[in-house]
């Protein structure tokens, strides 16, 4: 970084009031004390970006980990019926990689589910997803999907990062870092979990900010104590205890800063203030109270028990207040034995909340600027990894299926094809940074021109790919 | 909203004004190193530059010979002298959308300064020089300064010099209070204490600072907080990253990085110890146990990871890792491709992977692993020892046997027989104790080497062509061989003629003190790297250090014992103005405490920090099912008694989620090499020093220490507090503040003091002077 894209960062982002504490730092001290004196106008954020009139403000990714299956929900593949358990054509098997699991020939494995044509668009789905079937005009389905390994935590790295090993930044963090917050008293990027334990890991990566600051991390959500880690006040000190504390603090803090005129004291005065206002904002977000029965109903969801239906209600209240990047995990998609229940156990668990989230978004006009993404770090194999009742799917990086729904999306088309197994894709593939750039474009963001110096090199989420899917741009 | 408080026009004085941009061209030669080279590495190197893949229409700039030729347009980009008749000068400032360079779709442009600057220099004779990190470190003389008063030790010449060439001039000597705070942060990562601020104040030697030097540099805090920064470096871990992230016993090689800095192993020694002490003649288990260095590579393990393609991801890992930290290159880059600034070509990559490629790797699934050491606890080494004497004995006494004439046959059969009972009972007793032993991961050559092939775009799976174990041309001093192995790897690094090492470590040396390094990108010194601020301080720190020996000690006591090191931290105004990032050094930059220090220094201010000896790991309170949560296997049981409280460097490390105290205040997770830590000030900070259960305890445990000091009144008690925590007295405008603050609260009963004072101590813990080396 040169010295003025050191100065114009610093100017857009932490230490714009504290060029110089008195005069100008008091004013924006004033303003930062009571945020309706800022103008609506993103905080933090790079002042390229957006490059262009954004489509989407805000993304919602409901990350299904473990790898849904592809040729059981959207992608019907009757050849793979008829020929089931038949060893797997030798062609297949050409430019792939070594399965995850299984070792031998396996055998071709048709899905036991029917798939029906839904709304006017005719987006077919299986028989596990009746609720998104109601709102299939919304979706956008991409079947040729692929990536690059079929190892959990590297494909769930390279759906975040673009790359394998998590040193990079996410997605979320780099959409903090170019467009900044839109809520002063939340996060940029908040990440809820749920779902069965299958013995996959979250790992930190999968949120993190690499080498960007850290500001720019994805911030946790967790079910059980306060939302948000070290949000309560320790017990016995009440919020106006802490507002005497916080008062004395920054007192002594705006002396210090008066004193030695270092830009990072205003800028650790806001941290304080943020985080003191952030007590109050996430529980209220968190509290389910002021939402009608029948909202939960629609969802699914149970104010309190956490549940994947929970927090697609809770990422709606969350886009509605602003936040740029809200990320979902349901986890126990990863079914290598006993798909049928597995898939069914999940299908029941995600389908419905899904769908609600679609709708509740329209409702309320969040939709068009929202860009909801429903996907796997890979799908699954067309061929059993397990013979008998308990059968199951393996990895397969190959191909697979996601959705995306609002946000300037095209609704109501199917996008790519695979073969006649949904092993490989056949055409109009979609790579993972394809889909990086998609969803950076429709955020107003030119994949190639978000970049981050570290050590001599310019990174971007993208690499040196990634292709704007044109064609599917509302 | 932040232009909005900047008219663009203000901006623009500002810009203008301030004096960063470059001084206006005029005759006076220009320097390629400094002001033409970073042009064509950024806007021209990517596509006319070292890597051949990439080159378009067979022009490379970075080579004077190949750039002065016709290319295979037959146009000449550069005719020395002749700037009119040269096509780059043509194509940069050609309006055509076509034909200007760099082409519109590269979104890489120059400005108009630079232009005239590539213009000027070729009508100059387009002198290349090369990269000044590539060459040795010229031993520069002292410059001549105005004040020549002021410098305390030679380093200071050249900050002065430099500041004084900018107009500028040094800040005042800190205060001693502030001094004696700053230098105990930095030396031990923990605050002075009372009677150490107070018998520094009190000593009016003119040694009195350097004797405070001496003292903290003799102590191990001083080790663990430089062991702190290696470990960064070292992506030291308890744990072996991806996703199961399972535990290993690596710690032996952080106590080893402890002790070694301890006593100052010299660097050279320290460097070939850690990269090659295996391959030493007959090395210490000391030396076995500093390899543990690449060992903290990230190994997966699980039944789903190809061995071989995560094995060979460590081996790349390796590379990179030894690239930064002694080279300061991004070897990385090679990897894929030629380095697109660089001369550091694939090949060359695979050169120098083709010498970490040799390491022992066995195992599939869960078992994948290398070579271990079994290291004994002292109870284990006395009984195995007992037993090694045992045998001896009864192997001599059964040679003894086999040797006795005249003895009856049945006789000596059934001694024997019984002899050989005791052995085998005692030979299996030794290999259980060995077993029960620490395992620990060291590195091993394998006996029969393996061949390193390039890996085409990266992928393992795409052999190239095969490649011998070797370093990049330009750093090959003249005819000398080029290494073939670790260790000759290793000595080649600190022979003390690689232009780079010394460099790049001292550098960070530099960083650790005011938080960037002359160079600030610690982690490349080629091309697009940083300039350095200081280049002739820079090669006179690097000189120095290979002089004195490699001597660690000696650089780091030169730098905090300068004048420089002892400025006050206030920014003038103008200075703040003009020099926005502090790179000229008219005052100490003040440096946000590392996540270690913000723990400790709360556990020392309220009583609570312990040392113990227990080089092992330890688990301060993590928030419940913190783990169990993401899915991560394990437990975390808290640790007991005084175990809780030791300090932060000994902090169980998990990769996959970091301790989130030491997350959330930017410690790096070390999946892989850190050469230097963002430091971030952010909500979730505050709340972590505000809320954390293990602040909220040294809050409380501070409070119950200021109530327990025997002091008069609060006055007494607020003096005490302040000087505990900060290393000064309130002044009066702050004593009344607390003492207000106290007041202000609903008259306490005795019951309600603690928190009361609780609440103060809180406030205390939380200010940004106390979060900040000042």
């Amino acid at each position: 970084m040169n010295d003025a894209q050191a100065f114009l960062g610093a100017q857009s982002r932490r230490n714009f009031l504290g060029r110089s504490l008195t005069g100008l730092g008091t004013l924006a001290l004033a303003s930062l004390l009571n945020p309706n004196l800022l103008a609506s106008e993103s905080l933090g954020g790079l002042s390229a970006f957006p490059q262009f009139t954004a489509k989407a403000k805000r993304v919602i990714f409901l990350f299904m980990a473990g790898g849904p299956s592809q040729v059981d929900l959207f992608d019907p593949k009757p050849k793979l019926n008829l020929l089931e358990g038949q060893p797997i054509p030798a062609e297949l098997l050409k430019n792939h990689q070594q399965f995850a699991l299984i070792r031998g020939t396996p055998s071709l494995r048709g899905s036991p589910y029917r798939f029906q044509p839904h709304g006017k668009s005719g987006i077919i789905l299986s028989e596990l997803l009746p609720h998104l079937a109601k709102v299939a005009d919304e979706l956008t389905v991409i079947r040729s999907m692929h990536t690059e390994t079929n190892v959990h935590d590297p494909a769930v790295n390279f759906m975040n990062c673009g790359t394998l090993l998590g040193d990079r930044p996410t997605l979320g963090a780099w959409l903090s870092y170019g467009l900044g917050s839109e809520n002063q008293d939340l996060p940029a990027y908040l990440v809820l979990t749920s779902g069965a334990s299958d013995g996959q890991p979250l790992l930190q990566s999968f949120w993190g900010s690499g080498f960007l600051d850290s500001r720019h991390a994805g911030v946790p959500f967790r079910n059980s104590g306060a939302p948000v880690l070290h949000l309560a006040n320790p017990s016995g000190v009440s919020p106006a205890d802490r507002r005497r504390e916080l008062d004395l603090i920054q007192w002594m803090n705006r002396r210090q800063g008066d004193a030695l005129n270092d830009p990072e004291i205003a800028s650790r005065i806001a941290a304080y203030e943020m985080a003191f206002r952030m007590q109050a904002s996430v529980p209220a977000l968190a509290d389910l109270q002021d939402e009608p029965d029948a909202m939960l109903q629609m969802y699914g969801a149970d104010r309190s028990r956490p549940s994947f239906a929970r927090n697609c209600l809770l990422a709606r209240r969350l886009v509605e207040r602003g936040v740029r990047f809200v990320q979902l995990y349901d986890r126990g998609w990863d079914s290598h034995t006993d798909i049928d229940r597995e898939h069914r156990r999940q299908c029941l668990a995600a389908d419905q909340p899904a769908a609600a989230l679609i709708t509740d978004l329209k409702q309320r006009g969040l939709l068009e600027d929202t860009l909801v993404i429903w996907g796997g770090e890979f799908g699954r194999t067309p061929v059993a990894q397990v013979a008998g009742k308990t059968w199951g799917r393996d990895h397969h990086p190959h191909a697979f299926t996601i959705w995306m729904a609002g946000g300037g999306m095209k609704p109501g088309v199917t996008w790519g094809a695979t073969d006649d197994f949904g092993y490989h894709p056949v055409e109009n593939h979609v790579h993972v940074h394809d889909l990086h750039a998609t969803v950076l474009h429709q955020m107003g963001i030119d994949h190639q021109r978000l970049t981050f110096r570290s050590q001599g090199r310019d990174f971007r989420l993208t690499d040196v790919r990634g292709k704007v899917i044109k064609e599917l741009l509302a | 909203m932040a232009f909005s408080l900047w008219p663009a026009s203000s901006l623009v004085f500002l810009l203008t004004f301030c004096g960063w941009l470059p001084q206006a061209i005029s005759g006076a030669a220009i320097d390629f190193n400094r002001e033409i080279r970073p042009i064509l590495s950024d806007a021209c190197f990517p596509c006319h530059g070292p890597d051949a893949s990439a080159r378009k229409a067979g022009l490379r700039l970075d080579l004077r010979a190949v750039a002065v030729q016709p290319a295979e347009s037959g146009e000449v980009a550069i005719r020395p002298n002749q700037a009119a008749q040269s096509e780059l000068v043509r194509r940069i400032f050609s309006e055509d959308r076509d034909e200007v360079m760099p082409p519109r779709k590269s979104h890489r442009s120059i400005s108009l300064r630079q232009k005239e600057l590539l213009r000027d220099w070729i009508n100059q004779g387009a002198p290349y020089a090369e990269h000044w990190s590539f060459l040795p470190p010229k031993p520069a003389a002292l410059p001549a300064v105005q004040r020549p008063d002021w410098p305390r030790n030679p380093l200071d010449f050249f900050t002065l010099a430099r500041m004084e060439a900018e107009g500028m001039s040094p800040a005042p000597e800190a205060a001693k209070s502030t001094l004696i705070r700053r230098v105990t942060l930095d030396l031990t990562g923990l605050p002075a204490t009372i009677s150490e601020v107070r018998d520094f104040l009190a000593d009016s030697s003119d040694q009195a600072y350097e004797r405070v030097v001496d003292r903290l540099m003799a102590t191990r805090d001083y080790a663990e907080r430089r062991a702190q920064d290696w470990l960064d470096l070292a992506r030291y871990a308890d744990t072996r990253g991806f996703s199961d992230d399972t535990a290993r016993s690596i710690w032996p090689y952080r106590d080893w990085v402890i002790r070694a800095l301890q006593r100052n192993q010299p660097f050279d020694q320290f460097t070939i110890e850690q990269l090659a002490g295996d391959l030493l003649p007959q090395p210490t288990t000391d030396q076995l146990i500093a390899t543990g260095f690449h060992r903290n590579a990230p190994q997966a393990k699980g039944q789903t990871y190809p061995s071989e393609e995560y094995r060979l991801k460590s081996v790349v890992d390796r590379v990179n890792t030894t690239a930064t930290v002694w080279l300061g290159l991004t070897m990385g880059c090679a990897e894929c491709h030629d380095h697109k600034f660089d001369p550091i070509s694939q090949a060359d990559f695979y050169g120098t992977f083709a010498i970490f490629n040799q390491i022992e790797h066995s195992g599939e699934g869960f078992a994948q692993g290398g070579p271990h050491l079994s290291i004994p606890s002292p109870e284990q080494a006395k009984q195995k020892a007992e037993a090694q004497a045992k045998l001896a004995a009864l192997q001599a006494s059964k040679a003894l046997l086999q040797t006795q004439p005249g003895k009856d046959a049945l006789a000596q059969s059934a001694e024997a027989i019984s002899l050989e009972k005791e052995l085998a009972a005692l030979i299996k007793q030794i290999n259980q104790v060995e077993k029960a032993g620490i395992h620990f991961p060291v590195m091993r050559e394998r006996s029969i080497a393996r061949d390193t092939f390039i890996h085409l775009r990266g992928n393992f799976l795409t052999r190239g062509a095969k490649v011998a174990p070797g370093i990049p041309g330009f750093l090959r001093a003249g005819d000398a061989e080029a290494p073939r192995n670790r260790l000759d790897y290793a000595r080649w690094l600190v022979s003390g003629k690689n232009p780079l090492v010394a460099r790049v470590v001292v550098n960070r040396f530099w960083q650790s003190y005011f938080g960037f390094g002359l160079v600030r990108t610690p982690g490349d010194f080629g091309l697009q790297g940083e300039w350095p601020t200081h280049p002739e301080l820079l090669d006179w720190l690097a000189s120095e250090f290979v002089r004195s020996g490699w001597d660690m000690k000696a650089v780091h006591r030169l730098i905090v014992s300068s004048a420089t090191y002892r400025q006050s931290a206030v920014r003038r105004p103008e200075d703040a103005l003009r020099d926005v990032q502090n790179r000229w050094l008219s005052s100490m930059p003040r440096v946000r405490l590392p996540a270690e220090q913000i723990r400790d220094q709360a556990l020392a201010v309220s009583g609570l920090l312990k040392q113990t000896s227990n080089p092992k790991s330890f688990f301060p309170p993590q928030p419940s099912n913190y783990w169990e949560d993401r899915d991560l296997p394990g437990k975390w049981t808290i640790s007991a008694g005084d175990e809780l409280h030791r300090k932060s460097l000994f902090i169980y490390w998990r990769r996959m989620a970091l301790h989130p105290t030491m997350e959330l205040l930017d410690a790096p997770s070390r999946a892989s090499c850190t050469p230097r830590r963002n430091s971030a000030n952010i909500p979730t900070q505050a709340l972590v020093t505000l809320n954390d259960p293990i602040f909220v305890e040294a809050a409380k445990a501070f409070a119950q220490r200021i109530l327990d000091a025997g002091l008069a009144d609060d006055r007494a008690r607020m003096d005490w507090a302040f000087q505990t925590c900060l290393s000064r007295h309130p002044e009066p405008a702050e004593r009344d503040q607390f003492l207000a603050f106290l007041e202000r609260q609903a008259k306490p009963s005795p019951t309600d003091l603690p928190a009361l004072w609780a609440s103060v101590a809180t406030i205390l813990l939380n200010l940004d002077e106390t979060l900040t080396r000042p």
